[in-house]
């Protein structure tokens, strides 16, 4: 018993995991400390429990049974999802809430997790190949469903979840530097046309480039590359034709410091916590930022302020080393485990862990827009915590049964 | 898997990606935490930490008796909040305080544009049912309060307005220049003391740190209070000023315009400085209502006008002794020289008069009896470089430096002068002739004059006059002397016996002109001047020191058109010392038309040109 626990438990991913819960607890406790709002921290200790109880089932789960039902636990959460757009609850302008008992829970957080189940099931046939269109849209589908239904709720940020990990599965799964381009190169250009012209000719020069080296189909070449330049003067144009309002808020979304007092307000006293956080931090408790409620609702998406201000660099830096440790491993154990599909729910499960890190910190730290992306393992958020904790279980049964094919 | 070599490449290129951003993120990380640290944390003070001014409380001013001279009262001002206040409410709030809705709104934008959370003074000085009326309406007027602040009080009779000095509202052109001292809406000293004195009697501000959330709410001390900076009271300020011998002085001067300045011989420490007309600083309350302002500014009388440090009148007779003083130091003339005064003296083809004819006169007669040909003679003897040199001996010519900060250097005219003026060589001897009378291109101050007189009165000690004798730090305890500075004035035996016999006799001897400044019991040595005005009145000068040995007293007195100084002047002197040396009028409440001095010989020093 002791040696299939030492040989079979992927220790690394677990300490990892546990360690950012009590980080994440200790900061959820400190950012509701003052703020009369205990009632998230007692509530996040019980679902952190919950979590770790829930982490461990999945970690025993039967890896065959998973894989079976990974089609009927997909189509069953999109239907939840579909309940919510009928009956869910407004929380924050946006009707992602489903009330059962009580307790609010956001379906499409777990949709993500089935999502990369449903994924990872189809890749890992045998007679998949990305260079088939029908199989391309297949894959696209599996996405594109929960992504539209979220989307209409509307969730801008879990969206972007979706197609980072979309497109970090498809280049796990062996997409073409070509695919790659076709996805990405659009996208690009849409957001760089929002900093400039001279970002936008970049970014066309480079696509172009990239179509010259790779030397593929020049109909198909010629028509991404017409794409591209078609979705960045498009989008131009809709900016154009916004209302100053709109305009502004894009604006004030690409660079906060251009409206300090409303849209930019919060990245604003993020970066002043984080900055005034110093070497070795106000001391827990002590963050006046954090205490005096500088951040609206730090508990949740700016969580990563709090031990930054209260505990400083040294704070900061052993999360943001935490979170590298676990996707490191994550892309190990992608790499090691003999079941394609099991190293697809790796690689998907890393990839959402990864989008949300980066984009979470990178807004904190204001070199992101602001996207509302909780940061794994430290946010308030039941839904989101658990979520998170069945994942870290996928993680960890996938080791557990590295060796299966 | 079948594809491992790709598999591993993909894997690496994972790594890299995630080495990348991690590497990024830390970069950033070190920047945001550990290069601009300091940026942020004071970022993060300014956002939770409000500091709250406590405006100190202005220097008390004593007199060299230890009387309050200068003391404060509360007075209430109304203050408005930027980031509260309803603009909506301008109308209403102008209503109540008597403003114009436009001055509010002004004030508003520049605290707005200053600081938000920075109160803005609206109105000062307030009255009790405005202050009610506001308290009564505190819910709709929000954003509007009142803070006390002090403002100045006089509790003596002695107003001393020109000497004291007011307050006012520092401009915004000062607050660029003075940096982080003051804020807006700053009480700063404009004139007087308050002026020359405001970094001793200003204080210093003190700061409540207070820890407000995002909201901007209070949630009580930062730090415990411990980072506060308490409010440093100003310094007390003990004047040399005499404050009976002040307000006496004052009332003597009633409905006359002139200056009276007396000085102690002994150190130059001032015992009373009067300019008249005056005006009550406190109509000026803590701020300066504009219409005083105005109606102040138009006067014809120049009430604001410091005359016993700011004019610059020819000081006639009283000047004779430079001249004597100049003659008889450089062996010009022996105390024995006489001349024959028929009672007019010609100059080529000019004629300059004396009031009587005066016979056979030496010196000391001519100063006695203000003989003006003997001086005419003088002067044409002495020459203008003596007399100019002898004149800056007494300090005429520039500032005495007294320490207020309106004072003039006056006018003593020297060759290079007339040279500038008329060009080389086209002016005569005969523009000197006056000069030797204190007559013509000549100027100089009432405080001029009574360091004149008091450096004959103690035989060659010139004191730099002073107002301040000490000041007191209200916190410490410590003392600050102020040391006199002084000079000395190297004259002989004989030539200060000459001066001092001179103005002996004027003031007691028949024959004298100053005899209306005779005090019972006390010898007062003195000097009549009448300045010829021209078209108006002359104007009455009168120098003097008692007692005449050891002197305590030096006195100029001025009065502006109000004819003869032997007739005018010096009857005013004269009750002035009685009421320093014997603190009271032993000749009686003095009729102020004086009555008595028609059986004294009139002098009139006027050289008429004819």
């Amino acid at each position: 018993m002791n040696s299939w626990l030492r040989e079979n438990i992927d220790y690394i991913t677990l300490l990892t995991v546990l360690l950012l819960l009590v980080i994440g607890i200790v900061s959820v406790y400190s950012a509701t400390y003052d703020a009369g709002a205990s009632m998230y921290f007692h509530r996040q200790v019980i679902w952190a429990c919950a979590g770790v109880l829930i982490m461990f089932s999945i970690m025993l789960v039967p890896f065959r049974m998973l894989q079976l039902l990974s089609y009927p636990l997909y189509g069953l959460s999109v239907a939840v999802l579909f309940a919510v757009l009928l009956v869910g609850k407004v929380v924050g302008g946006s009707k992602s809430w489903l009330g059962i008992g009580g307790l609010g829970l956001q379906p499409s957080e777990i949709v993500k997790v089935t999502t990369v189940l449903a994924l990872a099931s189809y890749l890992s046939q045998r007679n998949i190949n990305l260079r088939r269109l029908k199989h391309l849209a297949v894959i696209f589908g599996f996405v594109l469903l929960p992504v539209l239904l979220i989307v209409l709720q509307p969730d801008m940020g879990t969206a972007v979840i979706y197609l980072g990990m979309l497109v970090i599965i498809l280049y796990w799964a062996g997409a073409s530097n070509f695919l790659m381009l076709t996805l990405l190169a659009p996208a690009v250009a849409a957001l760089a046309t929002l900093f400039g012209t001279t970002a936008f000719l970049i970014v066309v020069l480079l696509t172009l480039f990239l179509l010259f080296i790779l030397r593929e189909n020049r109909l198909i070449s010629a028509f991404i590359f017409s794409t591209t330049v078609l979705v960045g003067v498009s989008v131009q144009f809709i900016f154009s034709k916004l209302a100053p309002h709109q305009q502004k808020r894009i604006i004030t979304f690409l660079n906060p410091d251009s409206d300090p007092l409303k849209a930019g307000y919060n990245v604003i006293q993020s970066k002043i916590a984080i900055g005034s956080g110093g070497m070795f931090g106000k001391g827990f408790l002590h963050g006046t930022q954090t205490q005096l409620n500088f951040l609206p609702a730090q508990w949740t998406d700016f969580i990563y302020c709090v031990p930054s201000e209260e505990f400083g660099f040294i704070g900061a830096f052993a999360i943001l080393f935490l979170i590298t440790v676990l996707l490191v491993r994550g892309v190990q154990t992608a790499s090691i485990v003999k079941s394609r599909y099991a190293s697809f729910v790796v690689i998907g499960v890393t990839a959402i862990f990864a989008v949300h890190t980066i984009i979470n910190i990178g807004m904190s730290m204001g070199v992101l827009p602001v996207i509302g992306v909780p940061l794994p393992f430290l946010s308030y958020g039941g839904s989101n915590l658990l979520t998170n904790m069945i994942m870290a279980g996928l993680l960890l049964n996938m080791y557990t049964n590295r060796k299966e094919y | 898997m079948p594809e491992n070599i790709e598999l591993s490449s993909r894997k690496s290129v994972f790594l890299m990606a995630i080495g990348l951003i991690f590497a990024a993120f830390l970069f950033r990380l070190v920047q945001l935490q550990i290069l601009y640290e300091d940026v942020y944390g004071e970022k993060s003070k300014e956002n939770s930490i409000r500091q709250i001014a406590r405006d100190p409380i202005r220097g008390l001013i004593y007199d060299r008796n230890g009387i309050l001279i200068v003391d404060n009262r509360p007075s209430y001002t109304v203050v408005l909040m930027p980031a509260e206040f309803d603009t909506g409410n301008v109308n209403y709030l102008a209503e109540i305080l008597r403003l114009e809705p436009s001055a509010i709104k002004e004030k508003y934008v520049k605290g707005m544009a200053y600081n938000r959370f920075t109160p803005v003074k609206i109105k000062r000085d307030i009255d009790f049912p405005t202050l009610s009326v506001i308290e009564e309406n505190r819910d709709r007027l929000r954003g509007i309060d009142y803070q006390v602040e002090s403002k100045r009080y006089y509790p003596t009779k002695a107003k001393a307005t020109h000497l004291f000095g007011y307050t006012k509202e520092i401009s915004d052109q000062e607050l660029m220049e003075m940096g982080n001292e003051y804020k807006p809406g700053d009480n700063i000293g404009a004139s007087g003391l308050e002026a020359a004195y405001e970094r001793y009697l200003r204080g210093h501000k003190g700061y409540e740190l207070i820890t407000v959330n995002a909201k901007g709410q209070m949630l009580g001390a930062f730090n415990e209070g411990k980072t506060d900076i308490a409010v440093k009271e100003g310094n007390i300020l003990s004047l040399a000023i005499d404050s009976d011998l002040q307000a006496f002085a004052e009332s003597s001067l009633t409905n006359r315009r002139g200056a009276v300045v007396a000085i102690d011989p002994s150190d130059g420490g001032i015992l009373a400085l009067v300019s008249k007309p005056d005006y009550d600083l406190t109509m000026f309350g803590s701020v300066i209502p504009r219409d005083v302002w105005v109606s102040l500014n138009s006067d014809s009388s120049t009430p604001l006008f410091n005359r016993a440090t700011l004019t610059r009148y020819p000081p006639g007779s009283t000047f004779k002794m430079v001249l004597a003083a100049a003659a008889i130091q450089e062996g010009v003339i022996s105390t024995n020289w006489r001349i024959q005064c028929p009672g007019a003296f010609r100059f080529g083809t000019k004629v300059f008069k004396d009031h009587i004819p005066h016979g056979s006169t030496n010196v000391v007669e001519a100063i006695q009896r203000s003989c003006n040909v003997f001086f005419y003679q003088l002067m044409l003897k002495t020459g203008l470089e003596k007399w100019n040199r002898f004149g800056r001996e007494f300090g005429f010519g520039s500032p005495t430096g007294i320490d207020i900060l309106e004072e003039t250097a006056g006018l003593l005219p020297s060759e290079e002068y007339f040279d500038r003026v008329y060009g080389k060589g086209r002016w005569t001897q005969g523009y000197l002739v006056s000069l030797g009378i204190g007559q013509g291109e000549v100027g100089v101050s009432p405080l001029q004059m009574a360091c004149y007189a008091s450096t004959i009165g103690n035989k060659g000690n010139y004191y730099t006059p002073h107002v301040v004798q000490k000041i007191r730090d209200k916190e410490t305890g410590q003392i600050l002397d102020i040391q006199p500075g002084s000079r000395q004035v190297m004259f002989s035996e004989e030539t200060w016996d000459v001066l001092r016999q001179g103005m002996y006799k004027c003031v007691n001897e028949p024959g004298g002109t100053g005899a209306a400044a005779r005090v019972r019991g006390i010898v007062v040595a003195g000097k009549t001047g009448t300045a010829e005005n021209p078209p108006h009145k002359d104007h009455a000068w009168f120098i003097g020191f008692a007692p005449m040995d050891h002197p305590k007293i030096a006195i100029c007195v001025l009065v502006e058109n109000a004819g003869f100084g032997g007739a005018i002047a010096a009857p005013i002197a004269g009750m002035c010392i009685e009421k320093y040396i014997y603190r009271q009028l032993i000749r009686g409440i003095p009729n102020r038309e004086v009555a008595s001095v028609k059986s004294i010989p009139e002098e009139a020093d006027t050289s008429k040109n004819e």
